[in-house]
């Protein structure tokens, strides 16, 4: 699909925050009485790939649409490369490629013209326009299509177009709203291996409901549920395996404390209380011994060890985890 | 600017491109036309007085079909995030959706002045309610495509768009009718927001300064609050 990429497959190293090309504090949208986004908090460091996990509805567009100036915040703030979108709207927009849910395109312009419409609108006119569309068509590989009217091409080459005009003005950041939707698996792969490859150049958020996705392209994870932030998770960090418990005690907290002393356990990841007096945790492990040290623990302490599950660690988990499994 | 001109040239062939303005314009012209020739075959005088009033009447009623697209269409499509989201000002794109509808409509009215060429060829027609009269038809278009403008910007609906802004112009038109029944202040304020009150002079012959000012503070009206319906998203 594209020409001259050398895609990293994995993101080897923990990435930690440089200077935040995006940041949002305590951002809140209502809608009406609707409350679509809860409080949240992030940072997207520059050349990082934050994915926005969420099922639909949890508040990804709403978000996206924020800091891209579409909605305005109802609280909080955010800032792209230091600028604030309310305040300093017009100055955060020009260090952002967007590209909306369902790719909407004029359908009546031609590939150049839609670009060159799209270009002079970014405050690019001449020589820096053409030499700008001349690239983005061929880091898209869109020449055969360039003056096919945009109604008539396909999901595939339509999702093209609009990246190529993401990346007219050279923005510092990129934002895809579930970019892999409508596409066919083929497109799919393709999608993948285009945003590794812009992520060499470009900090990118990019939003999908589809663990799988977000697990192949970003370095940290942002997971969405009902509007508010349940996690910020490095994918490099997810390398820990976890145990799933189930434990009959009185109350958790003792439990806990117990769990979190056992030799080998990095940390509990989440705890739940049922209604019949079971508890469920989940507990990152640094080693495999840690659970036997966990069940030694818990039956020193007399705490009965109904289930212990050890779980391959991916997205799926992490968001079955964060959502007390009631979301995915 | 710039950017205005580029938004204006996108918003022009959409209009241009498709049958829209075409139709509208032959639409217009059919029936301005065929009204000419018949008062001037049956009066025999060299006038537009009553052209003036019949092309503002069309204007109620074809400016709606212009202007409801004008939003409502990329609220549609969804090209409105797109372009509201590029380093635009929404003075720039309102301007520009505003020039390219009143482009229409002056073309429109310019395809007119065939008929006062007519008349200053075969007869001695009275020059000034000519001039008076392109002068309110204009006007009043632009006061019209404002209205309709910020009527657009407030629904994702074109049917919407289209009855409300035919409705408030057919209401504006005749507001002044019962406006002499109601008590002081409220028929002056009503008398005074007639469009028909303000327009008659202009096709009459007279120009006053507060006529023009009307019709300029509804453009201004009109543009100020559709920037401020996209500002406030």
């Amino acid at each position: 699909m594209c020409r001259g990429r050398n895609a990293p497959a994995v993101f080897p190293e923990a990435h930690t925050i440089s200077t935040p090309v995006v940041v949002t504090e305590h951002l809140t949208k209502d809608y009406g009485p609707f409350r679509a986004v809860h409080d949240v908090s992030f940072e997207v460091g520059a050349g990082e790939v934050l994915g926005l996990l969420g099922p639909n509805g949890s508040g990804k567009t709403t978000i996206l649409r924020i800091l891209t100036g579409y909605l305005q915040p109802s609280g909080g703030t955010a800032r792209i490369a230091g600028f604030d979108v309310v305040e300093q709207s017009l100055e955060a927009r020009r260090h952002i490629g967007y590209v909306p849910e369902d790719v909407p395109l004029y359908g009546n312009m031609t590939v150049d013209e839609f670009l060159a419409f799209m270009g002079r609108i970014k405050g690019l006119y001449g020589s820096p326009l053409r030499e700008a569309i001349d690239s983005s068509i061929e880091k898209l590989s869109l020449q055969p299509m360039r003056r096919r009217a945009i109604r008539k091409l396909s999901r595939g080459y339509r999702q093209r177009v609009a990246i190529a005009q993401a990346l007219l003005n050279k923005p510092e950041l990129l934002i895809l709203d579930e970019p892999s939707n409508g596409l066919d698996p083929r497109q799919i792969i393709e999608l993948r291996e285009l945003i590794r490859w812009l992520a060499e150049s470009h900090t990118v958020l990019v939003t999908s409901h589809i663990l799988g996705e977000i697990e192949r392209v970003a370095s940290r994870v942002a997971v969405l549920l009902q509007g508010r932030l349940l996690a910020v998770e490095s994918l490099d960090q997810l390398g820990h395996p976890r145990l799933r418990l189930r434990v009959r005690a009185s109350t958790a907290e003792p439990v806990q404390t117990i769990i979190e002393s056992a030799p080998g356990v990095v940390r509990v990841v989440s705890a739940a209380s049922g209604e019949d007096g079971t508890h469920r945790f989940v507990v990152e492990i640094a080693e495999g011994s840690a659970a036997e040290n966990i069940a030694a623990a818990l039956t020193m302490g007399g705490v009965g060890l109904l289930e212990m599950t050890e779980t391959r660690v991916d997205l799926e988990n992490l968001f079955l985890d964060l959502t007390g499994g009631a979301a995915a | 600017m710039r950017r205005v001109v580029t938004l204006f040239g996108k918003e022009a062939k959409a209009l241009f491109t498709s049958p829209i303005a075409y139709v509208v314009v032959a639409t217009f012209l059919l029936i301005m036309g065929y009204a000419f020739t018949a008062r001037l075959f049956i009066s025999q005088r060299a006038s537009l007085i009553p052209d003036f009033f019949q092309a503002a009447v069309l204007l109620l009623l074809i400016v709606p079909v212009i202007t409801m697209r004008l939003f409502a269409e990329e609220r549609r499509s969804g090209t409105f995030e797109l372009l509201l989201t590029s380093p635009v000002r929404e003075i720039e794109v309102v301007l520009a959706k505003y020039l390219a509808s009143l482009s229409v409509v002056v073309i429109m009215i310019a395809l007119t002045l065939p008929y006062a060429v007519v008349l200053t060829t075969y007869g001695e027609p009275d020059m000034g309610p000519i001039y008076t009269g392109y002068l309110g038809l204009l006007l009043l278009g632009s006061a019209l495509v404002a209205l309709g403008l910020l009527i657009s910007a407030l629904t994702a609906n074109q049917i919407v768009a289209a009855t409300l802004a035919l409705g408030l112009f057919l209401l504006m038109w005749m507001l002044d009718t019962l406006g002499a029944f109601l008590p002081a202040p409220f028929d002056y304020l009503i008398l005074h927001l007639s469009l028909l009150a303000h327009f008659t002079p202009f096709a009459s012959g007279a120009v006053y300064l507060a006529d023009i000012g009307f019709f300029l503070t509804v453009v201004l009206f009109g543009l100020a609050l559709s920037m401020r319906a996209l500002v406030r998203r």
